[in-house]
């Protein structure tokens, strides 16, 4: 009778924790990210002085940003890449101490940019254009005390 | 062997602890699990058939604003052009155990107006393909 009770019981917990959604597990991997990258290859059509910013936006589509520059107008593309990683070391408490279960987090990530630029002339005729690539600098990382 | 009793008789001991075993380790992935899909948008997500109304050098910024409403972000240039950004961002978001991503894309316009204040140039790439929703963070 009493295992019978005590299953019933386990039953009843697994089934309600079931119905608690989100909660939050021991560990977590996560990953944000804003459009999509652009390499070398997707740009190779780009000549200084001769590509304009109508044959840009036809291959690449409209950029992130526009900023006035005394250059000229700067357009740039930008891929974000952002990674995170924790541990909750504090999790498996809640199976000793049932009314209190405290948060030991490490948890430790990143965020890096890689950024397409292209600076036009008055004309709207690529002046310069280069690559920034930061996204590699995003990792899922855990001691969050590291230098 | 030791055994335990039970209202259907006698179970043996190793294997009650094994099925408690089980019990319990179900009960930690559960613990540990969940699920969400999320979807979010920052701005209005703007019309391609009413980009379309704005003409080169005949639009003005008046014109523009009525069209497509009052602009994101103004940048003013140096030489005398003003561009209007409109943007609109979508957000899919997938959290499935200990795994989530989260994929956001940004649709941007820009109106170019020149000194005299009526439209240059529209700048609107072909719309992006919409977001997948996934939860696998290492591709």
């Amino acid at each position: 009778m009493m295992i019978r009770r005590l299953h019933t019981c386990l039953w009843a917990i697994l089934w309600l924790t079931t119905l608690s959604g989100c909660l939050r597990g021991p560990v977590a991997w996560q990953r944000v990210t804003l459009n999509q990258p652009l390499t070398a290859q997707d740009v190779s059509f780009v000549v200084n002085g001769k590509t304009s910013l109508s044959e840009i936006v036809e291959k690449l589509g409209a950029p992130n940003q526009m900023l006035s520059s005394n250059g000229g107008v700067v357009a740039r593309y930008q891929f974000t890449d952002g990674k995170y990683f924790r541990v909750d070391f504090g999790w498996g408490l809640r199976f000793l101490i049932p009314i209190y279960s405290p948060d030991l987090v490490l948890g430790n990530g990143g965020t890096g940019i890689d950024t397409f630029q292209v600076t036009y002339n008055d004309h709207w005729v690529v002046q310069d254009h280069g690559f920034a690539l930061h996204s590699q600098a995003s990792e899922y990382r855990l001691w969050p005390t590291k230098d | 062997m030791h055994s335990i009793s039970s209202d259907n008789g006698e179970v043996p001991a190793t294997k009650h602890r094994g099925s408690a075993l089980t019990t319990w380790l179900v009960l930690m992935i559960l613990l540990g699990c969940g699920c969400a899909f999320v979807r979010g948008n920052h701005g209005e997500d703007i019309n391609q058939d009413d980009v379309s109304t704005i003409k080169k050098g005949v639009s003005s910024r008046a014109d523009v604003a009525s069209i497509l409403g009052a602009p994101d972000r103004i940048i003013t240039e140096p030489n005398g052009h003003d561009i209007f950004h409109y943007y609109h961002y979508d957000l899919k978001s997938g959290y499935i155990l200990f795994f989530s991503r989260t994929n956001i894309k940004s649709d941007d316009i820009f109106v170019i107006f020149n000194s005299a204040g009526i439209v240059e140039d529209v700048i609107a790439g072909k719309k992006k393909p919409p977001l997948e929703f996934q939860f696998w963070p290492f591709d």
